[in-house]
């Protein structure tokens, strides 16, 4: 049964992938804002956790205004997914350079510059993630960490699909340390997203105020490899115009207390990624359970 | 510092690092790092713990040669003497 519906998703995706190819951008992210609609009015269990995750974060505090950012937000998500698919071939006609338009401060754009500096990214699901890893792959080979999808088929299709450039993915259940720290000794961009839910292996840290589990290795890759550690985004300001923001270097030295180090280290994280957040709340995958507590911390 | 003090240190941290499912008196100095079954996550614990526990600073990588708990008491104690 489980197979049947892994073909059958995959089989409506080619055909979703079929139109992105041959139709135009404009009519394309009219497709992707119908979907992301769809999908509002038809999973409503997602629909309430976006609109909780909004009230309870403070971005909105009136249910109906966070309800229309909810609905934005999945349209949003469509949206980043169709152009991240229709990206390698946009990107070729029209140029990257073009496209995207770098905010970050001098000493990261003295690290992207450098062939031999490794940097860790630290990133969000904000913004356009995917196309964030393609266009820093133009200036710095980029190894991230993801999570394999569900569906084996069309895991094996977006693989395929992926702009690769210089961009290499590793799966998230089985990164092998070897590799991670072999990236940042050739002077490749580490990115990690942040905002996972790392349950019962993460450590409970703050972001928006409430506890959220989170994963450790960022902050103990920084501690043990000494590697400088960067924040950044893509934020999309027009149809497949992108800005590129990011803040540091960040270097946090090692005292001996591992717990503290790490600690202070995903506080500082989940920080900048609130500010970022914060300037782009429409952008932030909001239907997410970010905040779902491992069963450890509510066992008592 | 000789390098039995340095193993005895280094079943302490493994023993952290492992929590209850390694059996640290069993490991020799010929036993591979690898076969302790640690995870990449906590293969970074451990990393840190080394770090600290011996005040010695060192590229990950420098790692790839070593293959034993042994291996391993040397390499630090060859870092603690430089």
């Amino acid at each position: 049964m489980k197979r049947v519906r892994h073909l059958l998703e995959y089989a409506l995706l080619r055909v979703v992938l079929f139109f992105v190819d041959v139709l135009p951008l404009s009519i394309c992210i009219g497709i992707a804002h119908t979907i992301g609609d769809f999908v509002w009015l038809f999973w409503p269990g997602r629909r309430r956790i976006a609109i909780d995750n909004i009230v309870a974060a403070g971005i909105e505090t009136d249910g109906k205004r966070a309800s229309r950012l909810a609905r934005t937000v999945f349209r949003q998500f469509v949206r980043v997914v169709i152009e991240s698919l229709k990206s390698d071939a946009y990107f070729g006609k029209h140029s990257w350079e073009k496209c995207i338009a770098w905010k970050v401060p001098p000493e990261v754009d003295a690290l992207l510059a450098d062939p031999k500096r490794g940097v860790i990214l630290a990133s969000g699901h904000l913004g356009n993630w995917e196309i964030a890893a393609q266009v820093l792959s133009h200036r710095k080979p980029v190894l991230g960490i993801t999570r394999r999808m569900n569906n084996p088929y069309v895991d094996r299709l977006m693989l395929r699909r992926k702009p690769r450039n210089r961009f290499e993915t590793t799966p998230k259940r089985d990164a092998d340390l070897g590799r991670l720290m072999g990236a940042l000794r050739d002077g490749k961009v580490l990115a990690i997203m942040i905002d996972q839910n790392a349950k019962d292996r993460g450590m409970l840290v703050d972001f928006f105020g409430r506890p959220a589990s989170s994963h450790t290795a960022i902050a103990l890759l920084h501690l043990v490899t000494k590697a400088p550690l960067v924040f950044g985004y893509c934020t999309e300001v027009a149809p497949m115009r992108f800005e590129f923001r990011a803040t540091g270097p960040f270097r946090f030295a090692p005292t001996g207390d591992k717990e503290a180090d790490v600690r202070r280290i995903l506080e500082h994280l989940n920080r900048e990624l609130e500010a970022a957040v914060r300037d782009c709340p429409d952008e932030y995958l909001w239907g997410h359970r970010r905040w779902r507590l491992p069963e450890s911390a509510t066992r008592h | 510092m000789v390098q039995k003090d340095i193993l005895d240190r280094l079943r302490d941290i493994i023993a952290r690092t492992g929590r209850d499912v390694i059996d640290v008196k069993n490991i020799g100095e010929k036993d591979t790092i690898a076969s302790l079954g640690i995870d990449s996550l906590s293969m970074l614990d451990f990393l840190y713990d080394v770090q600290q526990e011996f005040r010695i600073e060192f590229d990950p990588q420098e790692l790839v040669a070593v293959k034993t708990l042994g291996e391993l008491a040397a390499f630090v104690e060859k870092r603690i003497a430089a």
